[in-house]
C-alpha cells in the first residue's frame, strides 16, 4: 500500500481561479496570491494507492474482497484495461477550518478563493502521485487511463465505500459520511485503469475531464 | 578506459521462465545460482568488465515482501558469487541496490533511518562477499539515495556508483534534476554518478551531459531498450541491439565513461554497445571551477562573484523572538513555515534555519523543522546552530547539500564540525573567531581564517565548499569596525576568491536609526564584494539599498530591475482613495461596495457622514442600490461570484461603520431568514455565501449551520417567527432531505416561505419537494428575498 504525499511548491493560480468562477473576468491577484500562499501553508497533502486486477467482463476489482463497479460510464471508460489502480488523496482538515473560520470573520472573498486554492491543491496532489504511479506502471509495459471518480457520469456514489475501504483511504485520515461524502471534504478517490499499449483502439473512448461532465452551465466548466 | 556494464537480469530469467508469478526473483541466488552464473558469463563474454549481482530487490524491506528478510545476507552473499564465478579475472562485480519502493518522511511513511538501516544490512553483506563496486540505482528519490550512499559508505570501503532514474520531463519522480543531484551525490562522496531505467539511450544524452558538466566524477549511464510495451501481457521492449549500440558514442561523447543497458537490454546489445565503441574515443577530462553551489531536492542555488547577489534570510531564528521560542517550544511550525514562504516570497534565496530555544530537545526541533520546511520551499538550507547532534541531525534530514553556520577557528568546533561537513556534503560557513576571541584587524581575521581553511582542506574539504564571514562588529564600541570589514572583504577575493557573507545588523547595535546605518554600510560591503548578505529580506530600506547598489555596481544593465522596482512603491490604498474624491460621497461609497474595496470603506463612510448625509439615505442610495447594481451585473455574466462576495464584505465594513455610530439603527431588520444545509450535508459554503449576502442587506440571519436535522429546522423556524427558511444540499444523495424538512414544515404549520438550492438541484426538484422558491445562486436568492419581504 504505497503511500506518497506530494511536494506542493505552487498552487496553480490558474486553475484556483477557475475554480472559484473567475476564468473570464479580473479579480484582485492579491487575494488570490494571499489565498494561495496561506493554502500552502496550512495544507497536509497525503495520499495513497493500490493496484488491483480488474475482470473487464463482469465488471469486477479483485480487491479482497472484490467488488462489482456499477454503471455504464466506468465499464466504458475501463475497455482494454486489465488492471486498475485505485487512489486516495487529502490536503488535510486544516484548510477547511480556516474557511469556515475566515467567513465567519467577514473576510468573503478570501474564504471563497481559499476553498477554490485547496480544491486546486488537492487536484495537484493527486497530478502529483499520479506521475509517481506512472513511472511504476510504465516499467510493467503499462499505460494509465485518466483518474476517474465516483460520481462522474453514471457511476454512483454509493460505491465509495468499496473504494476507500480497497484504497485503504483511513490510513491517511480519510472517512466517509453516511451520505457518500469524503472527509475532509477536499479529498478524492479515482479509479486509474492500466492497459496494453498494443490497443491502441480504446485508448480514446470516454470524453475527459469536464467535458465529460453533463453540468453544462458549471461556472469552473473548461471552455473547450 | 570505458568501461562496459552488463545488461538486463530480470528481463532474461522472465523469458527463460525461472520467475513463476509470486516468486522473488532474488531467491535464485540460492535456489539456482547456476542459471545465474551462466547468465553473468554471458555478458562477460559479450564484453562486460563490470556485471551487477542479482540483488536489485535484495534489501530486508523489499525482501520482506516475501517474508525472507531474515536471508538478507545469505541472499546477498550467495549473488556476488554467482557473479565471481562467471567474472573471474575479466569483470568486477558490482553490487546492486534497487530502490525500496517506499517514500522516505514527509513524502511518504518511511523513516530515513529505516531505509538507511536497510541499505547498511545489504550493503554490508556484499562487501563482506567481496563484491568490487557497490552500485545503487534506479532511484527516484535523492534523499533514498543519499540514505543508500551514507550506509554504503559507513560499512564498506568499496567505489560507490549512484544512478537516479529521471522521467521524460528530465527531473525524478520526486523532482531532482540532473545538475542537483550531481552536485548533492559528488559531495556527499560518491565515486561515480549515473542514470538508469526509464528512458531509452536518445534521451538520456542530455541527461548525462548535465551530469557531466557538473561534477567530475566518471559519469555512468545504462539506458533502457526503449520503453516498454505490452504485447498480449508479454513485456516488450522496441529497441534492437544494432540500434542501441548506435547511440553510445553519442553518450561517451555527452560525457559517460561507464556504460551498459537496463531493461530490455541482451548479452546480443552489449556486444553491439562493445563494438560500436571500438574506435570511440574517451572523452577528455575538463576540471571544472568548483563554484560554491547549495541544493535542495529540486534546486541548485550558485554563491559566486561574477553572479548576482544571494540572500540569506535570517529570520528564522527564535533569538530575541519571545513568541517564535515560545510556538517552537511548544512543537507549532506554524510560524516557522510561514516565514519560509514568506522570505523566499521577498527574494530570499538561502534560508537560516536555527533552532536554539532554551529547554527543548533542538535536534529533534531541528530534524523537525528541516523536514517540513524542505517540503515546503525549494530554496536550500543552512543548518545554524553550535551544537554537533543538532547539527548531524539537520544534515541527516536534509534532502540536498546544506550550508552549515558556522565553523570558526574554535577547536571543539573543528573537531566537531568539519567532518559533518565531508561526511554529509555539506558547505561550511567560516567565521574568523578564535578560543581567545575575535581578531580586529583584516590581516588578523585572514591568519585565523587560514587555519580554518587549513583544517577543513586536510579533512577533504575542496575549492566549492566554503563562504567566509567577514564578521560585523558594531561601530559603537569600534570607531574603525566598518573599515575592518571592508579590508576583510578586499582580502578574502585577492587571497582566496572564496564567495564572502556576513550578518549586517550587527553594525548598528547601540545606535539610533539603525535601518540608514544598515542600509549605508550594506552598499559599501556590496563595492567591496559581499555575496551573500545574511539578512532581514522584509526590510524595504536594505532591499532598495541593494536594488541601487546593483545598478550602481553594473549588475543591472541600465537600472532596469530598479526602475520597475520603483514604479511599484506607490501606495495602492491612497490611489484607491484618490479615484473616489471626484464622486460625491454618496455615489463614492456606492463605487467603493462596487469595486469590493473594503479598505477604503471606513473613511469614506466618515467622508458622507462628515458631509450630514441621513445614514438611512446612505444606506438607501450607496449600499442597497450598490447591492442592486451588483445584482443586475451578476445575473447579465459580468461580475463572478468572487466579485459579489468582496462587494459583500464592503458592505460589511459599511454596517460595522454604521452599527457603531447608530447603534439605534440595529434593529431595523427588513426579515428574518432562517439558513441551514440539511443533514447528511457537510458543504456549507454555498449556504454561508446565501447568509453574508442576506445579512448585508439588512435581513435578520439565524444561520443553523451544516448537517442539521429536520427537526431542529422547523423549531427554529417557529420560534423565530421566520418570513423565510432557506434550505441548502449539494449532493443528490442528501437532497432528498430537503423534501423532508419542508413535509415537517407543513406538518408543523410553519408559515415561512421555503427558497432552496445547492449544485445538484433544479427547479423541477424543487417544485417536486413542495418549495415555494428556487434560488440557482446567492443572488438570486438575495432577490427572491427581497421579493419576498415586499409581498
Amino acid at each position: 500500500m504505497p503511500i506518497f504525499n506530494s511536494q506542493i511548491l505552487d498552487i496553480d493560480r490558474k486553475e484556483a481561479k477557475r475554480y472559484a468562477g473567475l476564468q473570464k473576468s479580473n479579480f484582485d491577484d492579491k487575494i488570490i496570491d494571499e489565498a494561495c500562499e496561506l493554502a500552502r501553508l496550512i495544507i497536509n497533502p497525503r495520499g495513497i494507492w493500490e493496484q488491483y486486477d480488474y475482470d473487464e467482463i463482469s465488471q469486477t476489482i479483485k480487491a479482497s474482497p472484490e467488488f462489482q463497479l456499477k454503471g455504464n460510464s466506468i465499464k466504458k471508460h475501463l475497455t482494454g484495461c486489465k488492471k486498475v489502480i485505485l487512489i486516495a488523496v487529502t490536503v488535510g482538515i486544516e484548510i477547511e477550518n480556516k474557511i469556515t473560520s475566515l467567513f465567519k470573520e467577514g473576510k468573503y472573498g478570501l474564504s471563497l478563493i481559499l476553498d477554490a486554492a485547496a480544491t486546486a491543491a488537492v487536484e495537484q496532489s493527486a497530478d502529483q502521485m499520479e506521475k509517481a504511479i506512472k513511472n511504476q506502471v510504465v516499467k510493467q509495459g503499462y499505460n494509465m487511463k485518466w483518474r476517474f471518480s465516483p460520481g462522474y457520469g453514471d457511476w454512483p456514489i454509493q460505491q465509495q465505500p468499496e473504494i476507500v475501504k480497497a484504497v485503504q483511504a483511513e490510513a491517511i485520515g480519510i472517512s466517509l459520511t453516511e451520505s457518500m461524502m469524503l472527509e475532509p471534504r477536499k479529498s478524492i478517490t479515482a479509479l486509474i485503469g492500466l492497459y496494453e499499449e498494443a490497443n491502441e483502439c480504446i485508448m480514446d473512448i470516454s470524453n475527459k475531464g469536464c467535458s465529460s461532465c453533463n453540468k453544462t452551465d458549471c461556472p469552473s466548466r473548461v471552455k473547450t | 578506459m570505458i568501461h562496459i556494464f552488463d545488461g538486463a537480469m530480470g528481463t532474461i530469467l522472465q523469458q527463460q521462465g525461472l520467475l513463476p508469478s509470486g516468486y522473488c526473483p532474488e531467491l535464485l541466488c540460492i535456489d539456482n545460482p547456476g542459471a545465474l552464473t551462466a547468465i553473468h558469463k554471458k555478458y562477460v563474454d559479450a564484453g562486460a568488465t563490470i556485471i551487477e549481482t542479482n540483488t536489485f530487490g535484495a534489501s530486508p524491506i523489499k525482501l520482506s515482501h516475501y517474508n525472507l528478510e531474515n536471508k538478507t545476507r545469505e541472499i546477498n552473499i550467495a549473488a556476488v558469487k554467482a557473479a565471481k564465478v562467471a567474472a573471474k579475472n575479466k569483470a568486477r562485480v558490482a553490487g546492486s541496490m534497487g530502490p525500496t519502493g517506499k517514500f522516505i518522511k514527509p513524502l511518504g511513511d518511511l523513516d530515513f533511518e529505516d531505509a538507511y538501516e536497510n541499505y547498511k544490512l545489504q550493503a554490508a553483506a556484499l562487501y563482506e562477499a567481496g563484491a568490487d563496486y557497490i552500485i545503487i540505482e534506479t532511484s527516484i528519490d535523492l534523499q533514498e539515495m543519499r540514505a543508500a550512499l551514507l550506509a554504503a559508505k559507513d560499512v564498506t570501503t568499496l567505489p560507490v556508483i549512484c544512478q537516479l532514474s529521471y522521467s521524460e520531463d528530465g527531473r525524478t519522480v520526486t523532482g531532482t534534476d540532473p545538475q542537483t543531484a550531481a552536485i548533492t551525490l559528488d559531495r556527499m562522496g560518491a565515486d561515480i554518478i549515473g542514470v538508469n531505467c526509464s528512458l531509452g539511450p536518445e534521451q538520456l544524452v542530455p541527461i548525462v551531459k548535465m551530469l557531466s558538466e557538473n561534477t567530475e566524477k566518471p559519469i555512468s549511464v545504462q539506458p533502457n531498450a526503449g520503453l516498454p510495451q505490452l504485447i498480449n501481457g508479454k513485456t516488450t521492449f522496441p529497441m534492437g541491439p544494432e540500434d542501441f549500440g548506435k547511440w553510445a558514442p553519442h553518450l561517451v561523447q555527452a560525457g559517460a565513461t561507464y556504460i551498459g543497458g537496463c531493461c530490455g537490454t541482451t548479452p546480443a546489445h552489449i556486444a553491439a554497445l562493445k563494438e560500436s565503441l571500438k574506435d570511440c574515443k574517451e572523452p577528455e577530462f575538463k576540471p571544472l571551477r568548483r563554484r560554491l553551489m547549495l541544493t535542495s531536492r529540486s534546486k541548485t542555488v550558485t554563491i559566486d562573484k561574477e553572479l548576482p547577489t544571494v540572500l540569506i534570510g535570517e529570520r528564522i531564528n527564535p533569538t530575541g523572538r519571545k513568541k517564535l521560542a515560545a510556538e517552537i517550544k511548544e512543537g507549532s511550525f506554524l510560524s516557522v513555515k510561514k516565514e519560509a514562504i514568506d522570505q523566499v516570497k521577498v527574494g530570499a534565496q538561502l534560508l537560516d534555519i536555527n533552532m536554539g530555544v532554551g529547554g527543548i530537545n533542538q535536534a529533534q526541533a531541528m530534524k523537525k523543522a528541516i523536514t517540513e520546511i524542505s517540503q515546503l520551499t525549494d530554496a536550500p538550507l543552512i543548518i545554524d546552530t553550535s551544537d554537533p547532534e543538532v547539527l548531524e541531525a539537520g544534515l541527516r534530514a536534509y534532502p540536498g547539500r546544506a550550508l552549515i553556520n558556522s565553523v570558526s577557528a574554535e577547536k571543539e568546533r573543528l573537531r566537531t564540525f568539519i567532518p559533518l561537513a565531508k561526511k554529509y556534503g555539506a558547505a561550511i560557513l567560516c567565521l574568523p573567531l578564535t578560543d581567545e576571541g575575535i581578531p580586529k584587524t583584516a590581516a588578523d581575521r585572514i591568519s585565523v581564517m587560514d587555519t580554518i581553511l587549513d583544517a577543513a582542506k586536510k579533512a577533504g574539504l575542496r575549492d566549492g565548499d566554503f563562504l567566509l564571514d567577514a564578521l560585523v562588529m558594531t561601530i559603537a564600541a569600534d570607531q574603525y569596525a566598518c573599515n575592518h570589514v571592508l579590508d576583510t572583504l578586499k582580502m578574502y577575493r585577492t587571497k582566496y576568491g572564496y564567495p564572502s557573507t556576513m550578518g549586517l545588523s550587527n553594525i548598528s547595535f547601540g545606535l539610533p536609526n539603525r535601518p540608514l546605518m544598515n542600509s549605508t554600510f550594506f552598499s559599501m560591503c556590496l563595492a567591496e564584494g559581499l555575496d551573500a548578505p545574511i539578512m532581514n529580506p522584509y526590510d524595504d530600506q536594505m532591499q532598495n539599498a541593494l536594488l541601487a547598489s546593483m545598478a550602481l555596481l553594473g549588475k543591472d544593465p541600465n537600472g532596469i530591475a530598479y526602475s520597475k522596482n520603483e514604479n511599484n512603491l506607490t501606495a495602492p490604498k491612497k490611489a484607491a482613495i484618490a479615484k473616489h474624491t471626484q464622486l460625491s460621497p454618496v455615489d463614492a461609497v456606492k463605487q467603493a461596495i462596487i469595486d469590493g474595496d473594503t479598505d477604503a470603506i471606513p473613511e469614506l463612510i466618515e467622508n458622507a457622514l462628515k458631509d450630514n448625509i441621513d445614514p438611512t439615505e446612505l444606506t438607501e442610495k450607496a449600499l442597497t442600490a450598490a447591492m442592486n447594481d451588483i445584482g443586475v451585473d451578476f445575473g447579465a455574466g459580468r461580475i463572478f461570484l468572487p466579485q459579489v462576495l468582496l462587494s459583500a464584505e464592503a458592505m460589511k465594513n459599511a454596517f460595522d461603520v454604521l452599527k457603531v455610530k447608530y447603534p439605534a439603527k440595529e434593529n431595523n431588520e427588513k426579515g428574518t431568514v432562517v439558513l441551514a444545509t440539511v443533514k447528511g450535508d457537510i458543504h456549507d459554503l454555498g449556504k454561508n455565501i446565501v447568509g453574508a449576502l442576506l445579512e448585508n442587506s439588512g435581513f435578520k440571519l439565524i444561520d443553523l449551520g451544516k448537517d442539521v436535522p429536520a427537526e431542529e429546522i422547523v423549531a427554529a423556524a417557529i420560534k423565530n417567527d421566520a418570513d423565510i427558511v432557506g434550505l441548502c444540499a449539494l449532493m443528490t444523495t442528501t437532497m432528498t432531505e430537503i423534501d423532508e424538512v419542508i413535509r415537517q414544515l407543513n406538518k408543523a404549520g410553519s408559515p415561512s416561505k421555503t427558497m432552496v438550492g445547492g449544485a445538484a438541484l433544479t427547479q423541477d426538484y424543487a417544485d417536486e419537494a413542495g418549495a415555494d422558491y428556487y434560488a440557482k445562486d446567492a443572488v438570486i436568492a438575495l432577490n427572491i428575498a427581497n421579493e419576498i419581504i415586499k409581498k
